[in-house]
């Protein structure tokens, strides 16, 4: 049984970085109905531009800071030159679209930062917690991802419920023409919410960055866990993608631990096609996702 | 004379015309193939395979309206499923046939057909995101596949194969290029080694470490255990589109954008001895290996093409681009949209494993590091340039994907840029210009041209 809670505690960590990721997938599937498969290729970019100025200043916080800015405002040059001029009618485009920026900026990382794989610091001691007479699968570190992801979320409920920019944010994604007309500006609010996914994102591209080694497609996978998680929590509601982006981390512990890691992404590619298979349209989503 | 006649007229007509049509092509690039230095030899078989698969994503990504980042994936399926079933083809007969590489394609083709019915049964039918998303995942799973199962899939490591060469005798090396000579296959042989996954150690058998590894979040440590010998992935680039940075210099393995490429297997005691055996003095057909395996792409290409021109222009094609265009109205005329969208899957599933066969045939080697996301990328990136709603653009893609690397990296090398920078050019080009083409030109070069005759000749652009 403590073998059982200790593989489950240990998906813990980095369950709730992929629930971060999910909830970029979200905001900007949310905000502009697009799936954002360069979200990690952003969040690789801003962890690497982290790693520069932790590098210059050994700072972790500033280097943390620094990526949130850079997440921004990669999110709202994407939505802005990439996204918004693609053709309506082109149904296929956008998709298309985000895999050429994936594409451009892993390319960039590499030409700048070079393809060797990076170790990236931890500002707290990644060794598990002794409480009792045991050590716990838990560190410090991972109460720091836990706490930083607990400040990311309410910080986002609170302005999804409690701001004039959350109240139009969500009108926005409801109804564009109909926020539209009740004078929300809707551009200004798509872009915003990719602004937002790209901080979320870079935050989880720092957080998760000391336990995988960053390289500019070393997150590639963590596209596919995120991917999943969104999609079984609905791909509509940022709920479901914590609740799921966690819980895939656990499964993935729990599977990595009683088998070993090769099996992790098999696991999550069998969870996602059960979950496309018997409930596509996720368990917290109100959208149809089986168009025909 | 009914309707029902007059269309079976036309459709037969079509075929008439299509079939000689084909041969013809087929002779004339057979000819060429013969004609050719083997290096361009072997650009011509890596262009008709290349074409193969994406004339299958023109189906499924233009014709379909479905975007899919499995092919590569699918291209494994028909890759793994072909070194599989050719272990032995020496001494099996099958159905009175010798067991050779044409029964290897044949299942390669119906293991692709199987996946392609079960992926596209779970996505075709959802919103256009979750397909991609689910195949994206399929592309990046597969080296965790292979890893997962190294007892038949041959791990990380992947399996060398030995190609079926002409009059069935054996040829198992890649063989040389233009410049390093002529190589001594039997000191090949034995520097190879034959059999699967005994290449532990030893310059020569760097396989390619699948980046999948990379990103796994939980135990980095594990996933390397027995494959210390494997070197990690010095990845010069972002390696999306080419496999050159993965494999890290003395790679055993062909790499598909290189040219001096099985010549990098000079590592190798021997490779370079004796320049004595003439190209093919075994095998008395008077094609090297290069030409051997372009003549087999060519042939699978120009009946992929055939298959897919009768396709597009016929009833079937209609109906994918109604539901395509509009699955209602599709419905209300009595086409399954659902149903539709998955036979669009399953025939470019089917055409991207036969790519795959030809594939492992021209690599001589199938494994995780090959049929990487890039691969799949790199589909994509060639349909969407060419021109994603023709067939036309799909073979033009194919030339652009294998030849835009070698101009670039030429170009580079003029210039004297640091590798870091030169070997990631040709990804950054194809990264930015599949954007450029979505905003500027959806069409790719051939909708383009099509839209640009049709308004010089005062008509409606066709779509």
């Amino acid at each position: 049984m403590s073998t059982f809670l200790d593989y489950a505690l240990g998906g813990v960590g980095p369950g709730t970085v992929v629930a971060l990721l999910a909830l970029a997938l979200v905001l900007t599937w949310r905000s502009t109905r697009i799936v954002n498969f360069a979200q990690v290729g952003q969040a690789m970019f801003t962890t690497f531009i982290a790693l520069a100025i932790q590098e210059l200043t050994g700072s972790w916080v500033l280097a943390l800071a620094g990526a949130m800015v850079a997440g921004a405002v990669l999110g709202l040059f994407v939505q802005v030159l990439v996204l918004r001029p693609v053709r309506r009618s082109d149904t296929s485009g956008a998709i298309i679209a985000t895999f050429g920026v994936l594409i451009v900026l892993q390319s960039l990382a590499a030409m700048i930062w070079g393809g060797d794989p990076q170790s990236f610091p931890t500002p707290v001691s990644n060794a598990g917690i002794e409480v009792g007479d045991r050590v716990w699968p838990i560190s410090p570190y991972d109460l720091l991802i836990l706490g930083t992801a607990a400040v990311l979320v309410v910080a986002l409920t609170l302005l999804f419920t409690r701001t004039g920019v959350g109240l139009a944010m969500r009108a926005t994604a409801f109804n564009p023409e109909v926020a539209r007309l009740s004078g929300v500006r809707v551009g200004r609010m798509l872009g915003l919410g990719w602004a937002l996914a790209g901080l979320v994102g870079a935050v989880a591209g720092v957080l998760v960055a000391p336990s995988a080694t960053l390289s500019p497609n070393s997150y590639d996978i963590l596209l596919v866990f995120a991917f999943t998680a969104a999609v079984v929590g609905g791909l509509d509601s940022l709920v479901g993608a914590v609740f799921f982006g966690v819980m895939t981390g656990v499964i993935l512990g729990l599977v990595t631990g009683y088998s070993d890691s090769s099996s992790a992404p098999v696991a999550v590619l069998v969870l996602l096609a059960a979950n496309l298979w018997l409930k596509p349209e996720g368990f917290f989503g109100r959208g149809k996702a089986r168009v025909v | 004379m009914t309707v029902a006649n007059l269309l079976s007229r036309i459709s037969m007509s079509r075929l008439v015309v299509h079939a000689p049509a084909f041969i013809v092509l087929w002779l004339l690039l057979s000819r060429l193939n013969v004609a050719l230095d083997p290096l361009y030899s072997y650009y011509l078989a890596l262009v008709a395979m290349y074409a193969t698969a994406m004339l299958g994503m023109v189906i499924l990504v233009g014709l379909s309206g479905q975007v899919s980042l499995g092919n590569g994936a699918l291209m494994a399926v028909g890759g793994y499923v072909f070194a599989l079933t050719s272990l032995n083809w020496q001494t099996v007969p099958f159905f009175g046939w010798p067991w050779n590489g044409t029964w290897s394609m044949v299942f390669a083709a119906i293991g692709g057909l199987i996946v392609g019915l079960i992926i596209g049964l779970l996505g075709a039918r959802l919103q256009g995101p979750y397909l991609a998303g689910l195949t994206l995942g399929i592309a990046v799973g597969v080296p965790a596949i292979a890893n997962r199962f190294p007892d038949v899939l041959g791990g990380s490591q992947g399996f060398k194969l030995t190609v079926p060469y002409p009059e069935g005798g054996y040829a198992s090396e890649p063989a040389q290029s233009e410049t390093t000579g002529v190589s001594d296959e039997a000191a090949l042989d034995e520097a190879l080694g034959l059999a699967p996954g005994d290449d532990g150690g030893g310059s020569a058998s760097a396989v390619p470490e699948p980046s999948v590894d990379s990103g796994d979040l939980l135990t980095l440590d594990d996933v390397q255990g027995g494959a210390s010998a494997v070197p990690e992935p010095s990845v010069d680039s972002g390696d999306l589109l080419t496999l050159d940075d993965v494999q890290g210099g003395a790679s055993a393995v062909p790499e598909p954008s290189v040219p001096p490429v099985p010549s990098e297997v000079a590592g190798i005691p021997g490779a370079t001895d004796a320049g004595a055996s003439t190209l093919d003095a075994a095998t008395g057909t008077g094609l090297v290996l290069e030409q051997w395996q372009a003549s087999l792409a060519v042939a699978v290409a120009c009946i992929a093409g055939f298959v897919a021109l009768n396709l597009v222009r016929g009833r079937q094609g209609q109906m994918w681009r109604a539901v395509r265009d509009d699955p209602v109205a599709a419905a209300l005329v009595g086409i399954a949209p659902g149903a539709t969208k998955v036979s669009a899957f399953v025939v470019s599933s089917v055409f991207a494993a036969l790519a795959g066969a030809v594939f492992a045939q021209i690599l001589t080697y199938v494994g995780p590091g090959a049929f990487g996301i890039g691969l799949s990328l790199s589909l994509l990136v060639g349909v969407i340039l060419g021109g994603r709603s023709s067939l036309v653009g799909a073979v033009i893609g194919a030339v652009l994907i294998v030849g835009l690397p070698e101009v670039v990296s030429g170009l580079a090398g003029d210039r004297g840029w640091p590798d870091q920078v030169a070997n990631n050019v040709p990804n950054l080009a194809y990264g930015l210009l599949l954007v450029l083409v979505v905003l500027a030109a959806p069409g790719g070069i051939v909708g383009t041209a099509r839209e640009w005759w049709a308004r010089r000749r005062g008509r409606p652009t066709p779509s």
